[in-house]
């Protein structure tokens, strides 16, 4: 996949809203693959629908959005299967993780879904993201910044040609969010990946292309 | 998968779980129990070692009150024939064929002689139990045949009380016969008869086919001789197509032969009603596990949706649910079978009181039913959970 392009898509909700004022609803919108990108948001101008429509669980807007040019509403379930497991990559906002599990096996059930990084590669990113100690506790026991770390070491273990950061910083402080940042654009580098980070606000400190507000 | 087990056990109720392979296992071993026991009993019904060995039935048509008096024919025609040739149950059928001339059989004893009227008939000679002699076909004496009743009635009913010699059958082949024969228009045999043999399959008094053929020709040349009896070689004379047939064109059957034929279609009747009870109870059982398991897919929602979001497929979040239930609905048919072989080892004693020589019947359709029951119990589970599965994903895709 090389292109993401929102063609005049507004959420369902805004639908009777006359003052949209945003650089990406109703707009022609289009980004590509290897490049960095800035969502820039306040509360309630419908980011978190935004990252919804992109990896495909809701469908509540008008316009279209679609992956090279193949509108993502014809799109099948298997397809959506394929595109989370190979193309897009999606570091949610709420994390998704599972509590019950441990840190390195809430890791593990993306990784022995895509075999795509080794156990030596994942071990160097609990090193480097400072949570090897956490390695084998309850993901419920851990507090949500460590949480947004290992929620980031899943989303990287996967191919992808772009990666959806949802406020991947929103719980760290300066220092372990420039570890973070470099580790995701190393990643995206080395596949040559697109990568759409969101903010509210608080974000990382990265080179980015292209800024859109919300 | 151990992980996503890890994750999807959640929630899986014992209690509920339990409920269900006990349900289950109730209808299957009672689906089972009502084939194995249908396969067992039946050949106590019919076949060569049953209650019923006589694969010959003798048919004649009913007597109504009507045609008693209105001199209406009572005899089959060519067109009955053929149409009960053509029924599967029949293996072959022979017409009676009556004399159509006078007989009149005497026997003459020191000095004394007594006669009396009678009759012959004849049947196609494969249909005879008793051997015909060799020189049957050949002129000279007309052997005989006489139902085996004939003398038992003699031996123990006449002679008993009117103090007369009890007959062997020995000695009553030894007695000869005149036989006088007397057809249209003054035409008259004379000839010599002799009982060659008795008979329990046919209650009249036979001579050979061949015989039959050629004084009917000599002595009444001018009479139709249509059947009034028809005997009949039946595959199973506990069908009870036969009895249906019989009913449905009127024929009635000389003995009670048929009465094997209406046992097998009560305990028919029973067998299918109790099978239709275990696969009620199979289908509430199937309608438990459901419930079960889509109470489950709702508790673990969110669990079963993020795993789809980080790119498991429908099929393989599935998945362990649908093995649970294939392990479930396996353990069900063995253990069903299990039970089955017990409880037919008691029942099979009971029966051998009753019919010692009676062979159990085979275990394939018990088998048989099991395993389809099984794959199709399987294959809708599955279906099932691929379908709630699916919707859960849709669900957050719109009402998020």
């Amino acid at each position: 996949m090389t292109t993401i392009t929102l063609h005049n898509v507004l959420p369902e909700v805004f639908a009777q809203r006359t003052d949209i004022a945003s650089d990406l609803w109703q707009q022609d919108v289009t980004f590509e693959r290897g490049h960095l990108y800035l969502i820039e948001a306040a509360s309630g101008t419908g980011k978190s629908s935004l990252c919804a429509y992109l990896s495909g669980y809701r469908k509540d807007y008008s316009g279209t959005i679609a992956f090279d040019g193949g509108d993502i509403r014809q799109l099948r379930n298997s397809s959506w299967t394929a595109l989370r497991q190979r193309s897009l990559s999606h570091m949610f906002q709420e994390l998704r993780l599972f509590p019950e599990l441990t840190a390195w096996e809430n890791v593990q059930i993306k990784n022995q879904l895509t075999h795509y990084k080794s156990d030596a590669d994942i071990t160097a990113w609990f090193s480097a993201l400072g949570i090897i100690e956490k390695k084998d506790a309850r993901l419920g026991c851990m507090s949500f910044g460590q949480q947004q770390r290992v929620a980031l070491i899943r989303a990287l273990c996967q191919p992808f040609d772009f990666l959806l950061a949802d406020e991947p910083v929103s719980h760290l402080d300066k220092e372990n969010s420039r570890v973070m940042g470099e580790i995701m654009m190393d990643e995206a580098r080395r596949q040559g990946a697109g990568v759409l980070v969101t903010s509210i606000g608080h974000h990382m400190d990265l080179p980015y292309e292209k800024v859109y507000r919300l | 998968m151990k992980l996503i087990w890890k994750l999807l056990r959640k929630h899986v109720s014992v209690g509920q779980l339990a409920g269900f392979f006990l349900a289950n296992l109730l209808g299957m071993l009672i689906v089972l129990l009502s084939v194995q026991f249908y396969e067992d009993i039946i050949p106590a019904f019919s076949g060569e070692d049953g209650v019923m060995k006589n694969t010959y039935v003798i048919i004649s048509k009913r007597i109504a009150a009507v045609s008693a008096f209105s001199g209406e024919a009572q005899t089959f025609t060519d067109g009955d024939l053929r149409e009960l040739e053509k029924q599967r149950f029949v293996r072959r059928v022979g017409a009676f064929t009556a004399s159509q001339y006078q007989v009149y059989g005497s026997i003459s004893m020191a000095g004394m002689s007594m006669g009396t009227d009678m009759f012959f008939e004849s049947v196609p000679d494969e249909f005879v139990d008793v051997q015909w002699p060799q020189e049957a076909a050949g002129g000279g004496e007309v052997p005989i045949i006489l139902p085996r009743s004939y003398l038992a009635l003699y031996n123990f009913g006449f002679a008993q009380t009117k103090n007369l010699p009890k007959l062997s059958e020995g000695i009553i082949s030894l007695i000869q016969m005149d036989v006088r024969l007397r057809g249209e228009g003054g035409r008259e045999q004379r000839l010599k008869g002799r009982v060659v043999g008795f008979s329990t399959r046919l209650n009249t008094v036979l001579v050979p086919e061949g015989f039959m053929r050629r004084m009917n020709a000599e002595l009444a040349p001018d009479a139709e001789a249509e059947p009034t009896r028809l005997i009949v070689e039946v595959d199973n004379p506990a069908d009870d197509a036969i009895a249906s047939y019989m009913q449905r064109c009127g024929y009635e059957l000389e003995d009670n032969s048929l009465e094997a034929g209406r046992a097998t279609y009560f305990l028919k009747i029973i067998s299918g009603l109790v099978m239709a009870v275990g696969l009620l109870i199979s289908a509430l059982s199937f309608y438990i596990l459901m419930l079960s398991v889509f109470l489950l897919v709702q508790k673990n929602a969110e669990k079963l949706q993020n795993l789809l979001l980080i790119g498991y497929s429908p099929a393989r979040v599935a998945l362990p649910y649908q093995l649970l239930t294939v392990g479930l609905n396996a353990a069900v048919v063995v253990i069903a079978f299990g039970l089955l072989i017990w409880l037919r080892g008691l029942y099979l004693e009971r029966l051998w009181q009753m019919f010692p020589t009676l062979v159990a019947g085979r275990l394939d359709n018990a088998i048989l039913i099991g395993v389809a029951l099984f794959i199709l119990i399987t294959f809708f589970n599955n279906q099932a959970i691929r379908r709630k599965i699916r919707r859960i994903n849709l669900n957050h895709g719109s009402s998020h």
